[in-house]
C-alpha cells in the first residue's frame, strides 16, 4: 500500500499490528527449531527453556486479540485493512497452536533414552526441518505479503504429509526390533505427529496470507501426502 | 438477479461551463438499495437529482446521454415531469416538512396527483403510508399537529411517509441521516431494509458503514466519474480499484 491512512495513529495501529504478528511468528520459529534440536541432541537441559517460551507466545497472543479488538472497534477497518485485521488475528491463533505443539515436542524429550541410534532420528529430523522451512518461508511471504510464496507453502504440505509417513514408518520398524523401545518410541511417534499438524496450521497460515492479499481464499482442496491418502 | 429498474447510459451533465458528471453508466436494481459513495463535490447528489429531474430547475444545467426506468428515457421533453416524481420519491438531508400538519403533511401529495378522492380514502393513505414509515404508533393520536413539532428522526420518517404517499416506485435519498442521532438513525435503517420490499432505494451516504448495512450494491463515485460500481460485500472487502479502496480504508487525498 503506497498511500498512508489520513488518520496517522490509524496507521501506526495497523503496523504495530503487523510487527506483533511478526514477533510472535519469530518467537515460534525460535521455539519450534529449539524443541527439534532438544529431541534431535536428545538435549534434556533445555527442556525448562522451551517451556518457558511458549509463555511468551502466549503473552502476544493476548496482545494481539487487544490490538485487534481495540482497530475493530475504533477504526472499522474495510477492505485491505479489514482482511489484514482478521487475518492477523488467524495466523495469532495458528502461531500459538505451533507454540503449544512445539512444548508438547520438548515435554517428549525427557523419557528419550541418550543413546538412540542415528537412522531412528534422522527421517525426524528430515521432517522436522521442513517444517521449521515451511514456517520461516510463511512469515517471510506475510513480512513481504508475498502470494506466490504463501501459495508454495500452501502446496509444500504435501512433503510434510509423505515426510510424516516416513518418520513414522522408521519409528514403528524401530519398535518392532524390540519391545522394550515401546515406551519412547511412542512419544516419538507423537512428536511426529506433532510436527504434521504444525505443519497444518502454517498452511492455515499461508491461506490467511492469500486472502489477505487477494481478497480471495486458495481454490480447490490442498495437495495431500502419500499419509493422508492412505 | 434483479431486474434493472433503472439505467444511465453515458450521462453526462454540465453546471454551465463546469461538467459535473462524466458518462456515468449505472444500472440499479429493482428492490434493491444502492449505495452512493464519494467524496464532497463527487457528483452522487447530482447524480440522483437526475433521476426525478430535480437539476430541470436550474436554469444552467444541462443533461446529456440517458437514464431509463423500466426501459423508458426520461429526459425526454416530452416526458411530464409530475408524474415522473410521483414515481420517483425523494428524501433529503436535513428533514423538511411542510410548515402543516402531521396529516396534511401526508395528504398533500396523493391530492395534487387525483388521489385519495374522499376523506376516507386520503385516511386511509396517511395511515398506511406512516405505518409504511414506522410512525404510526408514535403519532396516531397527534394527526393535527404541525409537523414540524416532531423531533428530527420523526421528521424524517414523517418525510418518507410523505414520500411514499403517493406510492412511488422508487425512492432517492440523499443523505438521511446525517443530521440524526444513532438511535434515529437505526430506526431509518430498519425503515430502508423493510421498504426495499416494495421499492428501488437509491441513498447517497457520507457513512461507509452505513452503505455496508443498507444496500446490496454500491457505486463509488469521484470527480464526477463513476469509479466503481458492484455487490457492497466485494466493494468494502476487496474492491478491485485502488481509488475506491483508498476513499473506503481513509487513505484518500
Amino acid at each position: 500500500m503506497n498511500n498512508e491512512h489520513t488518520v496517522k495513529s490509524y496507521e501506526e495501529e495497523l503496523q504495530h499490528l503487523t510487527d506483533s504478528v511478526i514477533k510472535m511468528g519469530s518467537l515460534t520459529e525460535t521455539q519450534l527449531v529449539d524443541s527439534m534440536d532438544a529431541i534431535i541432541k536428545v538435549d534434556k537441559d533445555s527442556i525448562d527453556k522451551i517451556i518457558k517460551s511458549d509463555e511468551e507466545i502466549n503473552k502476544f497472543r493476548s496482545k494481539i486479540d487487544t490490538q485487534i479488538m481495540t482497530l475493530l472497534v475504533k477504526r472499522a477497518p474495510m477492505a485491505i485493512d479489514l482482511r489484514e485485521t482478521i487475518s492477523s488475528l488467524k495466523i495469532s491463533q495458528d502461531l500459538e497452536r505451533i507454540g503449544d505443539l512445539s512444548k508438547s515436542n520438548a515435554k517428549k524429550v525427557k523419557p528419550l533414552p541418550l543413546d538412540l541410534p542415528d537412522e531412528l532420528l534422522s527421517n525426524l529430523k528430515r521432517l522436522g526441518d521442513l517444517v521449521i522451512k515451511q514456517l520461516n518461508d510463511v512469515i517471510d511471504s506475510y513480512v513481504n505479503k508475498n502470494f506466490d510464496k504463501a501459495k508454495d507453502v500452501w502446496e509444500k504440505d504435501e512433503q510434510v504429509d509423505d515426510l510424516t509417513y516416513i518418520a513414522m514408518e522408521s519409528v514403528i520398524e524401530f519398535l518392532s526390533k524390540d519391545k522394550k523401545n515401546l515406551d519412547f518410541s511412542t512419544h516419538l511417534i507423537f512428536a511426529t505427529k506433532n510436527l504434521e499438524r504444525a505443519g497444518d496450521h502454517i498452511t492455515n497460515i499461508a491461506e490467511s496470507i492469500c486472502y489477505l492479499i487477494k481478497g480471495e481464499y486458495l481454490k480447490g482442496n490442498r495437495p495431500k501426502g502419500k499419509v493422508i491418502q492412505e | 438477479m434483479s431486474d434493472i429498474k433503472i439505467k444511465s447510459k453515458n450521462l453526462n451533465v454540465y453546471y454551465g461551463n463546469k461538467q459535473a458528471l462524466f458518462d456515468v453508466n449505472l444500472d440499479l436494481n429493482e428492490k434493491e438499495v444502492t449505495a452512493l459513495i464519494g467524496p464532497s463535490g463527487c457528483g452522487k447528489s447530482t447524480f440522483i437529482r437526475c433521476i426525478n429531474r430535480m437539476n430541470d430547475v436550474i436554469d444552467i444545467c444541462k443533461v446529456t446521454g440517458n437514464i431509463e426506468i423500466d426501459g423508458i428515457e426520461i429526459n425526454s421533453k416530452e416526458l411530464d415531469v409530475v408524474s415522473l416524481r410521483e414515481r420517483v420519491g425523494m428524501v433529503f438531508q436535513k428533514p423538511n416538512p411542510f410548515p402543516k400538519s402531521i396529516y396534511d403533511n401526508i395528504s398533500y401529495g396523493p391530492k395534487i396527483h387525483g388521489k385519495g378522492e374522499s376523506k376516507n380514502e386520503l385516511d386511509e393513505i396517511v395511515e398506511n403510508s406512516l405505518r409504511k414509515a414506522a410512525l404510526w404508533e408514535e403519532v396516531k393520536d397527534r394527526l393535527n399537529e404541525p409537523g414540524t413539532g416532531l423531533s428530527g428522526g420523526q421528521q424524517q420518517r414523517l418525510c418518507i411517509a410523505r414520500a411514499i404517499s403517493v406510492n412511488p416506485e422508487v425512492i432517492l435519498m440523499d443523505e438521511p441521516c446525517s443530521a440524526l442521532d444513532p438511535i434515529a438513525t437505526a430506526k431509518i435503517e430498519e425503515l430502508i431494509d423493510e421498504l426495499k420490499k416494495t421499492y428501488t432505494i437509491v441513498i447517497v451516504t457520507h457513512s461507509m458503514a452505513q452503505a455496508v448495512r443498507v444496500s446490496q450494491k454500491t457505486g463509488f463515485f469521484h470527480l464526477g466519474k463513476l469509479i466503481e460500481v458492484g455487490k457492497t460485500e466485494k466493494i468494502f472487502k476487496n474492491p478491485d480499484n485502488k481509488m475506491t479502496q483508498d476513499y473506503i480504508t481513509g487513505r484518500f487525498g
